[in-house]
């Protein structure tokens, strides 16, 4: 059977910005699917694809065996129909010229609509449950009711495929149940293939026969929603400290992050970070949100990571660009380590120029200092001619420094009293 | 009130609206005998010059719903995008080089013509493309905003430099006037409103839906830079002949589209005849305002238009707002 959805090595840019690179994934008709992912991933990007808005740079889109931007523009409107993020109409349309424009490609162009467009519209609108909103002007309304004359409009057009960009997010919470319920039922109903976006991922876990995980412009997993909503995976995408439940029916459940313990307003701990080429920039910044006082260095001015702490108002010891660390840099990074109870190193990079951070970061350990390092395999990040930088790293495992992988956890372990 | 009825009455107001406009002059109120001479030039004067009025009337508030549609933006009129600076420095031109004399009647409609179409070019180049191709939508207000003031100080240096009677003529011009010195002007006129009127009727679905964005309406099916560019080309066709045969009058283009709104919806279907009929009518019969009014001494139409109709839109406004067709 010819899949509904085929994308096939799709890569898109905007002008020099590639959005998405090497997506494939085939969608069998018939089937509701939710693409999820943090901002930033490429979700709209991929539903733009889809309906031929926006070109590919390369790779191959099919919606039923066909291109829809070689598609005619009345034949792809009746093939596949969206629902975006907001509708928004300037001039004072009804809800059902809304709606009626739902089927704009059927419509004759002059004259009247013919019986069956106002059936199908009316369907739609008593099926969105806004049917008595038909004479009201659409920009009266609120969110949650123009989300759902959006949905109807999609409806009216008796699409085979409904793409709908976030359709849930000025939804309350029995509404937001009701809509994914009824697209549920038209697509086993009627064979309409769904494919939404959504931002809640145990809406999706509850809905979704298949989840697509898009991570900056990849997928970094697609199957049902058991396989993709590993913690795991989802901690590396969303960097952020989720877990993964499992309700009495067997549905995953995503729990946020636990609140930091200690009371508000307490004092946190003086945290000194070494990193380098952005490798620093959420922990600066995390760091500095959660309260704790941060210094950073050594680190090259102009660097990534230095602008970050720069623009925080953190303390940092600078080097001149592109030079390795000398005598007046260091010292400056002694004396704000002498400030610190903590230090963090990230995954950076380490070469000749920067080994001297390494060295600071034993100092602290010797002195009896809590020093976290970043868990990550420190071989590919090593560009020291003899292997220094592992060498250090040793050392400092051997001297009682302990690892960290996600800010989340380094937060929680900062947290807790000595 | 019930859109069937008020559909009537705008049916009515039409050929009520061009009786009083045949019927009203400075030489009397009446019909004109057309046994006499003079019965049957004035008819010749009053015919062109209701035709006109009503042409110019259909032309503005046709080009204001097309514009208001397209830039998505209550406020548009036909002027926005410089089509008015453009014809009243095309006029003024004409003034200065070729004079006042008899030639002026066709070779200030001409120029006007010219110019306002090069200056919706030069807009158009100016405005850059949009991500889906086509001209973005702030790009063209913007660029027509800065078209149009550089072609009004471009205008007050003409003017500065130009005749006392030269003067008199450009400022006339300004303040509007329906007197068309041939019939067959109004006739060359009339034939590229009327063509860009059913354009602009023929693309009614696809103005309902660039109403929603450029990007929505792709997603219904409509080929947008294709219905972009004709909207876009059917407004300054109409806009300029109108700016050509009558001058600068304003306020038919920004206001009757909403009071049309107010009577047959946002629709482009029922809206645009609404408009077209509603526009030349509110035309004539401010033209006949002006005519007799002050008799013998005739007011500048363009100034009839917003003293009339600013009072009764505002009252029409007040009535329809909180029910949602402008906020």
């Amino acid at each position: 059977m010819t899949p509904a959805v085929e994308v096939r090595g799709l890569r898109a840019a905007y002008g020099a910005a590639v959005v998405l690179e090497g997506v494939s994934f085939a969608l069998p008709p018939g089937g509701l699917a939710v693409l999820l992912g943090p901002n930033g991933a490429g979700k709209s990007t991929l539903l733009h694809c889809l309906t031929g808005l926006h070109r590919p740079a390369a790779g191959e889109v099919r919606l039923f065996g066909r291109d829809p931007a070689a598609l005619p523009a009345a034949e792809r409107a009746r093939l596949v129909a969206v629902v975006p993020q907001e509708l928004f109409a300037p001039l004072p349309f009804t809800v059902g010229e809304i709606v009626r424009m739902g089927r704009t490609a059927s419509l004759p162009r002059w004259g009247r609509a013919g019986a069956e467009d106002r059936r199908a519209a009316d369907q739609a609108m008593a099926y969105m449950d806004v049917l008595e909103l038909r004479d009201r002007p659409f920009d009266a309304l609120s969110g949650g009711e123009r989300q759902r004359v959006a949905l109807a409009m999609a409806l009216a057009r008796e699409p085979r495929l409904v793409l709908l960009d976030e359709p849930t997010s000025h939804l309350d919470i029995n509404h937001r149940f009701e809509i994914l319920q009824l697209l549920d039922r038209l697509h086993r109903e009627r064979g309409l293939t769904v494919l939404l976006t959504s931002h809640d991922l145990d809406l999706a876990a509850r809905f979704g026969e298949r989840l697509l995980l898009l991570d900056r412009g990849r997928l970094e997993a697609e199957g049902p929603p058991r396989d993709v909503l590993d913690p795991d995976r989802l901690r590396r995408v969303y960097r952020c400290d989720l877990r993964v439940e499992f309700d009495a029916a067997g549905i995953p459940v995503v729990r946020p992050p636990l609140p930091l313990p200690g009371a508000q307003g307490s004092t946190r701990l003086p945290v000194h970070v070494i990193a380098g080429g952005g490798s620093g920039g959420e922990a600066l910044r995390r760091l500095a949100v959660a309260g704790h006082p941060v210094t950073c260095g050594v680190l090259n001015e102009g660097d990534h990571d230095a602008r970050t702490a720069a623009a925080l108002g953190l303390p940092c010891a600078l080097e001149r660009p592109f030079s390795p660390i000398g005598a007046a840099a260091l010292g400056e990074a002694r004396r704000l380590l002498d400030g610190a109870a903590a230090v963090v190193l990230c995954d950076t990079a380490f070469g000749p120029g920067n080994l001297a951070n390494l060295d600071l970061a034993l100092e602290a350990r010797r002195r009896g200092l809590p020093v976290w390092v970043h868990a990550a395999d420190i071989a590919p990040r090593d560009f020291t001619p003899d292997g220094d930088a592992r060498g250090r790293q040793a050392e400092l495992m051997a001297a009682g420094a302990r690892p960290w992988s996600t800010v989340d956890a380094l937060l929680q372990e900062l947290a807790k009293p000595a | 009130m019930n859109r069937r009825l008020a559909g009537v009455l705008l049916a009515l107001a039409v050929p009520l609206a061009l009786a009083l406009g045949l019927a009203a002059g400075p030489a009397g109120f009446g019909w004109p005998d057309p046994t006499t001479a003079l019965g049957r030039s004035l008819w010749l004067l009053r015919g062109t010059r209701v035709g006109a009025g009503f042409a110019v009337g259909a032309g503005l508030a046709c080009a204001g719903v097309l514009m208001q549609a397209l830039l998505r933006n209550p406020l548009a009129d036909p002027y926005v995008l410089g089509v008015s600076s453009g014809g009243a420095l095309g006029a003024a031109a004409v003034v200065l080089t070729v004079g006042t004399g008899a030639l002026h009647g066709l070779a200030m409609p001409l120029g006007a013509f010219a110019v306002a179409l090069l200056t919706l070019g030069l807009v158009l180049l100016l405005a850059g493309r949009a991500a889906g191709g086509g001209p973005s939508l702030y790009g063209l207000l913007l660029s027509g905003v800065i078209v149009a003031a550089l072609l009004s100080s471009l205008l007050l240096l003409l003017v500065s430099m130009a005749t006392h009677e030269g003067l008199r003529t450009i400022t006339w011009w300004m303040l509007g006037s329906l007197q068309v010195h041939e019939p067959a002007v109004l006739v060359a006129g009339a034939l590229p409103i009327g063509l860009a009127v059913l354009g602009a009727l023929a693309l009614a679905r696809e103005l309902d839906a660039l109403t929603l964005g450029r990007s929505m309406a792709h997603h219904l099916g409509v080929r947008t830079r294709l219905a972009v560019g004709l909207g876009l080309a059917f407004a300054t066709l109409a806009a300029a002949t109108a700016v050509a045969l009558a001058g600068l009058i304003g306020f038919v283009g920004l206001v009757v589209p909403h009071a049309a709104r107010a009577i047959a919806g946002a629709g482009h279907r029922r809206l645009l005849p609404a408009a077209v009929l509603g526009g030349g009518a509110f035309l004539v019969l401010c033209d006949a305002a002006a005519r007799t009014l002050f008799a013998p001494v005739e007011l500048p139409v363009g100034v009839v238009t917003a003293l009339i109709g600013g009072p009764f839109f505002l009252f029409i406004l007040r009535r329809r707002r909180g029910r949602g067709w402008i906020e």
